[in-house]
């Protein structure tokens, strides 16, 4: 049968598995076959579009002489989203993996009554309109595949649904985790894709599901990049299929999506957290890593209590004054803090010796300091206050300090407490 | 470091060197009221804790109000310079927003506990709060122990 052939061709299988859905005859020369399978080529984006441009827009305009389709089309069509979706991966057309990077120039629009008889499985004519050829939507395609190919372990992640899980839904698609089911506009062309899918028998509802799936990605982002910059009226969050409907899974998704935002970008802060997924691992990491700091900065502290006694007053004086002149001399400006720690690793290996070979800067930067303890450590401190009660005296440095939180920045709430104290 | 993904209105260089300039000066100050040479132990861990408490604050202070975990710290220490001359009691921890425990079953249990006792002023936040402020605590603990580290150096070589 012509829809067997499907299987076996490549790319002619899809100019004429179409064909039959359509009932009509795309051009080839419109639809180039080896399109999908040029990985290397790099105009493979303006191919897909021309192509899904050709696929999606002839359905147009024969729309009211197209035969309810059997249940092969949905294979084809599986097999269509597949092709793109790989072909899409291969290239690495979508370096970044998120919805909300996506430009999407058009706003796109559906009617909402179309997914919603979608799983029902009517048939409702949608007004045709231009396709939208933006570089999104083979991102989105790349998106639709991913749901197609991994429609077990979705419905698996789908099903599960609680905090247990959130590796598999979170490793397994990251388009999956940045979903969120924000409903807005949808480019009608697209509704035309569903459409042609609505008449698909009830064994393939999840390719219909997952096609609205994905194409509320398209919506999701669109309305995600719609929400972050102006101000919208309030977010309209649609249940996936397989699960609970009701407001509170929702809105608890929608809130661990922003959850797992956030430990992405955790992942950059804290070193060495690239490979490693999964909130519970990441967690683990980021304590870890904190409380290192924190003991590096008690470490620390204990080292500058122990060699802070011989410093001088005017040690201040001179970091202000001579580490910042030799920094206009240097090609960058960096700052001495900058230049110095480096060639510092991380794990506490403070070498004296790492310092001096860091290169011309550092030691302009250093010399007159070091002149200057060199010469200051000889003569006695000049002032040395009286030995008074621990709590003055922290009272003292807490208020020096403090004073100058409140000179140089505006607490808000903060501030009514501090007046008290002082 | 660089603030790509959250806007930050201090870039890492900026924040060092402003807390470069705080700490030094509270150095100073504990330099001032300090004998030189303290060698017993107990001075020097008393000391060492200062410098710490000093660093802490610095750093709390560049940061300002804007963030809840200098702010918080900021009030830790206030509180705890006004019971220094009293016994310093144990304070009990009591929820103020219980209706908040609803949105996450699991935060009082686990790692995210652990975090919220590392992270100053984390304590009532919800789970996404918790995390920005986790994210700007670690990127000014960073840049702190650099400039600590280089102060160190910087002292050490005479």
């Amino acid at each position: 049968m012509e829809k067997d052939k499907t299987f076996t061709s490549e790319g002619n299988g899809i100019s004429q598995a179409w064909n039959p859905i359509l009932g009509m005859g795309i051009q080839d020369s419109e639809l180039n076959r080896n399109c999908f399978f040029n990985p290397n080529c790099e105009d493979q984006r303006d191919l897909f579009e021309s192509a899904l441009s050709s696929i999606v827009s002839s359905p147009v305009s024969s729309h009211p002489g197209i035969p309810i389709p059997g249940s092969a089309d949905c294979i084809v069509l599986r097999e269509l989203i597949g092709r793109l979706g790989s072909i899409c991966n291969s290239s690495e057309i979508s370096p970044h993996n998120s919805c909300y990077n996506t430009p999407l120039n058009s706003p796109p629009n559906l009617n909402l009554s179309i997914t919603d008889h979608q799983i029902q499985g009517n048939y409702h004519p949608i007004p045709p309109a231009p396709f939208p050829t933006d570089p999104g939507f083979v991102e989105r395609a790349a998106r639709f595949s991913n749901f197609g190919g991994k429609n077990e372990s979705f419905k698996a992640a789908g099903l599960g649904d609680s905090m247990e899980e959130p590796s598999v839904s979170e490793t397994g698609t990251k388009e999956k985790s940045t979903n969120r089911r924000k409903r807005k506009v949808v480019p009608k062309g697209k509704g035309k894709e569903t459409q042609s899918s609505t008449t698909i028998s009830a064994k393939d509802d999840k390719v219909v599901a997952e096609v609205e799936k994905g194409e509320s990605d398209a919506k999701r982002s669109k309305s995600n990049e719609k929400s972050t910059e102006p101000p919208k009226d309030y977010i309209h969050v649609r249940a996936r299929r397989g699960q609970a409907t009701d407001s509170h899974s929702l809105a608890e998704r929608v809130r661990r999506e922003k959850i797992s935002e956030r430990m992405k970008f955790l992942q950059d802060l804290v070193p060495g957290c690239n490979k490693v997924t999964g909130k519970a691992v990441m967690l683990d990491e980021i304590i870890n890593y904190v409380q290192s700091l924190q003991r590096q900065v008690e470490f620390l502290s204990m080292k500058l209590a122990t060699v802070n006694p011989r410093m001088d007053v005017n040690m201040e004086a001179l970091l202000s004054k001579d580490m910042f002149r030799p920094l206009v001399s240097l090609p960058n400006n960096v700052s001495p803090f900058d230049a110095s720690v480096q060639p510092f690793p991380y794990g506490l290996q403070s070498q004296i010796n790492g310092m001096i070979p860091d290169g011309p800067e550092n030691q302009i930067s250093m010399n007159p300091l070091m002149a200057a303890m060199h010469r200051n450590s000889i003569t006695k401190p000049p002032h040395i206050d009286g030995f008074g009660e621990a709590s003055t005296l922290w009272e003292n440095d807490l208020q020096s300090v403090v004073k100058m939180a409140i000179g140089q920045d505006q607490p808000q709430g903060f501030h009514g407490q501090m007046k008290v104290e002082l | 470091m660089s603030p790509s993904q959250q806007p930050t209105s201090t870039n890492p260089s900026s924040l060092k060197n402003q807390f470069a300039h705080r700490f030094i000066r509270a150095l100073k100050t504990l330099n001032h009221t300090k004998t030189g040479a303290a060698h017993d132990h107990n001075q020097m861990y008393r000391r060492s804790i200062r410098v710490k408490i000093a660093s802490y604050t610095a750093m709390a202070s560049v940061v300002g109000s804007r963030r809840a975990w200098s702010r918080a710290v900021l009030w830790k220490i206030i509180k705890r310079s006004r019971n220094q001359g009293l016994l310093l009691r144990k304070r009990k921890r009591r929820n103020p927003n219980p209706k908040r425990e609803d949105f996450n079953p699991f935060r009082n249990s686990g790692q995210e506990l652990k975090l919220r006792k590392l992270v100053p002023g984390a304590e009532t936040m919800d789970s996404w709060c918790l995390m920005g402020e986790t994210a700007d605590y670690i990127k000014c603990l960073v840049a702190q122990v650099e400039v600590m580290k280089t102060l160190v150096d910087l002292y050490s070589i005479t």
